[in-house]
């Protein structure tokens, strides 16, 4: 099978680096290598953080080359448009519409653009678009901190990765701590279920 | 992995998703590790993280040292001693141990010793992206080069076993995209540790001028012997069949096989999982079967001038493409594009038929706003840093250092103006307070204290230097993931230890002016700082209050978080334009509103309002 590529793209603290690793550990319960390259350290605090997942028969590099994102996971609309450069014609974007405004944006230098404007973006350079309200979802199973599970159960609910329901599940069961599973499951199958009834 | 006990639980052959670090550290377990040393610092953090959540159990010794140069002895004492041991670090802690390394090679090691340093091409987390493979040529030792987390883990035992067959310390290299990448590794068996016993060797162990000078000749001679381990050593694999040969090792390799299939190139690669001493033999036999022959290689161009002064020793005419000639970068990371491009040229195709970016981009009109890191909400440093712009303290000179709080050079709070390495901001202090008479603030962390202010504190006693040194102390090594430290009352596992006062340190090393106050209590903070200011000496002031994120992960969790009283708020914006804390954002008509999702109820800004229009719990979002 071809490499698929997945950016995951958010702000430090916002669970990135634990989506990008419930993704890859689902798809290792589907027999797939995968890999996951991510920043810890400086990068977390509150900056912007990617992480690249990579989902084949056989991985070499950690990161994803610019144009060759199939899927861009925007766990906060502006890091989605920053990682626009992984984006191709074909790429699907899949959005979390919480905004959290930089400080720096509040200060000086370029404003936060409005969401209709980054969503009118999205649309332009991707081949199609999702936008979720996660952590609005999240709330009915708890906790809108969920908003990551949310975003995985859409990706997973979209079926565009050769990995089922159950892998994910698993997955998701490999990756979180285990007094945090359920809740995290149920966030995972509102976002499942948000997917399934969309048209993309 | 979620839970660590898999290092120990999982049984040889089966799989786990393992960050490069986590195999690492299972590398260590297999290879019968006795003794585990580090100082904190990414991208190498998790290697001893790992180990320690399992250290008990797995009957390994693990520590978290003050700072590398200390973590390599205590790694260095164990392997004089017969048992296998490893000291892990961020690149730049290898500068602090350098002065142990240098001459470890000349006294050698009995049982294995493996020193891992994570580099971070593209400063990741890091203040500078230096190559450490040039340490192994400095030193003289041995140096390993894992291109993925499978290898990392596996190489640490051929790690071991080269260490012990020439007893020498071995040098394993890792980079950011390794340590932090996760993938499949299969474990193997665990080997048995080895059994301890010093036994004394004058000759070999006493570095006085006589047995300096004639272990200087042994550790030549170890290393040439070396050289035939190095060309018999089945990782250095050759990969791929074509007339274009590319010579690689490390991470580097990974892009390359990615860039040979995107742009399907006939092309041999030859990976070598040794980079010192170089495999000559097997270097000069793929020069001799391929031409040209590329070089790829991340930062600094090391293979390449070895391996051309190789080629020239043996009148090979073969030509060698390295990153001039490829115009790949001696700063940054590599990518597959750049590595695609570069063979594109050296197989004369036209790279503008290569195809990365999405076309539409060129179009995107539009200056997206940067999102730097920045303190965390409820962070004990905002209200320190606060404090210090509170204090009125004019034409300051203010020199930080490595941890969290360099965030604070930032603005709005923009405490900072001097960032070098570990702990120079108590000697940086006293050379720009002696130089220029300013009144001078130096900012130092807590476990950066312990690691290399010390000297530098005693210095500014003995030589009557003049400075406010403030210690940030949130009793933890947060940026590293809230390490304990001499100054936490936690050992290396979690369990209480003697805590070791940042205060009475600082009477002790004689300074005279030393106050511990809480940067919350707002008042106390501004008045120890304008005492401190006329006093004649180095002061010191510890201001100490726990990290926000680490009281959030203890029982109490989160406060309540807060919210901003509209009627009251007269929208003068201090709480952003002053105080900045990434919690509050701009809400409708300009006015302020707290994020609920990001406020972790600390109060703070409540104290600071002027028009007390912060407080209760948020209802309004």
């Amino acid at each position: 099978m071809r490499t698929r590529n997945v950016v995951v793209a958010g702000v430090g603290g916002q669970g990135v680096i634990l989506f990008a690793a419930a993704l890859a550990n689902a798809a290792l319960m589907s027999d797939l290598d995968a890999s996951v390259s991510e920043i810890h350290g400086m990068a977390q605090r509150g900056g912007s953080v990617i992480s690249h997942v990579r989902i084949g028969e056989r991985i070499y590099s950690p990161t994803i080359p610019e144009g060759g994102a199939d899927v861009i996971i925007g766990l906060e609309p502006l890091e989605a448009l920053r990682s626009l450069p992984f984006s191709n014609e074909r790429t699907l974007a899949l959005l979390n519409t919480r905004r959290i405004v930089p400080i720096a944006a509040l200060l000086r230098g370029p404003k936060y653009p409005e969401l209709e404007e980054i969503l009118g973006i999205l649309k332009r350079f991707c081949g199609s678009v999702l936008a979720i309200d996660a952590p609005e979802l999240a709330k009915r199973c708890g906790s809108a901190r969920a908003e990551n599970m949310v975003m995985l159960g859409a990706l997973a609910g979209l079926g565009i990765l050769p990995i089922p329901i159950e892998s994910f599940e698993r997955g998701i069961g490999e990756t979180v701590p285990r007094g945090s599973l359920e809740q995290n499951l149920e966030a995972f199958k509102l976002g499942v279920e948000f997917a399934r009834a969309q048209k993309v | 992995m979620g839970n660590p006990r898999v290092l120990i639980d999982g049984k040889p052959g089966s799989k786990h998703l393992l960050l490069g670090n986590e195999a690492i550290a299972r590398g260590l377990i297999e290879g019968g590790v006795s003794v585990a040393t580090t100082y904190p610092g990414t991208p190498a953090s998790e290697i001893v993280d790992s180990l320690a959540a399992v250290a008990e159990e797995a009957g390994i010794y693990v520590e978290y040292s003050t700072n590398e140069k200390v973590a390599l002895e205590v790694a260095a004492g164990a392997s004089l001693s017969g048992l296998r041991s490893s000291t892990s670090m961020k690149m730049v802690g290898l500068n602090v141990a350098a002065d142990a390394l240098m001459t470890l090679g000349y006294l050698g090691v009995r049982g294995g010793m493996v020193i891992i340093t994570a580099d971070d091409p593209n400063c990741y987390s890091s203040q500078n992206e230096q190559d450490n493979r040039y340490y192994a040529l400095m030193a003289n030792i041995p140096c390993l080069e894992p291109s993925n987390p499978q290898e990392a883990k596996d190489m640490l035992l051929d790690a071991y076993r080269i260490s012990e067959e020439l007893e020498l310390p071995v040098l394993y290299r890792s980079v950011t995209r390794l340590s932090h990448s996760r993938r499949p590794v299969v474990f193997g068996e665990i080997a048995r540790p080895r059994r301890a016993e010093f036994s004394r060797d004058y000759e070999r162990f006493v570095m006085v001028p006589a047995n300096a000078r004639a272990r200087h000749v042994a550790l030549l001679e170890k290393m040439e012997a070396a050289k035939g381990i190095s060309d018999s050593y089945p990782r250095n694999e050759e990969l791929g069949d074509g007339e274009l040969g590319i010579i690689t090792s490390g991470n580097a390799f990974n892009y390359v096989m990615d860039a040979i299939e995107k742009i399907e190139a006939d092309a041999s690669v030859l990976k070598l999982g040794i980079v010192h001493p170089l495999p000559e033999g097997t270097i000069l036999g793929f020069l001799g079967e391929h031409s040209p022959v590329l070089i790829i290689e991340e930062l600094e161009p090391l293979l390449e001038m070895r391996i051309r002064a190789l080629a020239n020793e043996n009148s090979i005419g073969t030509k060698i493409l390295g990153k001039r000639e490829l115009s790949l970068p001696r700063h940054g990371e590599l990518s597959i594009k750049q590595v695609a491009l570069a063979i594109t040229r050296a197989l004369g195709r036209d790279p503008g038929g290569l195809r990365f970016e999405n076309p539409a981009l060129s179009r995107l009109d539009l200056e997206i706003p940067a999102r730097p890191p920045v303190l965390c909400p409820g962070c004990p440093h905002r209200a320190s840093f606060y404090a210090i712009r509170a204090s009125g303290i004019r034409d300051a000179v203010f020199i930080t250092d490595i941890g969290c709080y360099a965030l604070g050079s930032l603005p709005p709070l923009s405490v900072g103006d001097v960032l070098l390495c570990m702990g120079a901001s108590a000697g940086l202090s006293a050379g720009v307070s002696k130089a220029t008479g300013k009144p001078v603030v130096g900012i130092v962390g807590d476990s950066t204290f312990f690691h290399a202010s010390i000297p530098a504190l005693i210095n500014a006693v003995y030589n009557r230097h003049r400075y406010i040194y403030v210690v940030l102390d949130n009793m933890t090594t947060a940026m590293t993931n809230f390490q304990p430290h001499p100054g936490s009352g936690l050992d290396s596992l979690g369990r209480p230890a003697k805590r070791i006062l940042i205060e009475e340190v600082s009477k002790g090393c004689g300074v005279e002016f030393v106050k511990v106050i809480d940067p919350f209590d707002f008042e106390s903070a501004v008045g120890a700082l304008r005492e401190a200011l006329a006093f004649d000496g180095p002061s010191v002031l510890v201001f100490r209050r726990e990290c926000a994120i680490l009281k959030a992960r203890k029982a109490e969790g989160r406060g309540p978080p807060l919210s901003i009283d509209r009627f009251k708020c007269t929208g003068c914006l201090l709480c952003i334009n002053r105080f900045g804390c990434p919690a509050i954002t701009l809400g409708e008509g300009g006015k302020p509103s707290i994020d609920a999702m990001l406020c972790n109820g600390c109060g703070f800004c409540a104290l600071i309002c002027p028009q007390g229009a912060i407080g209760g719990s948020a209802d309004e979002d």
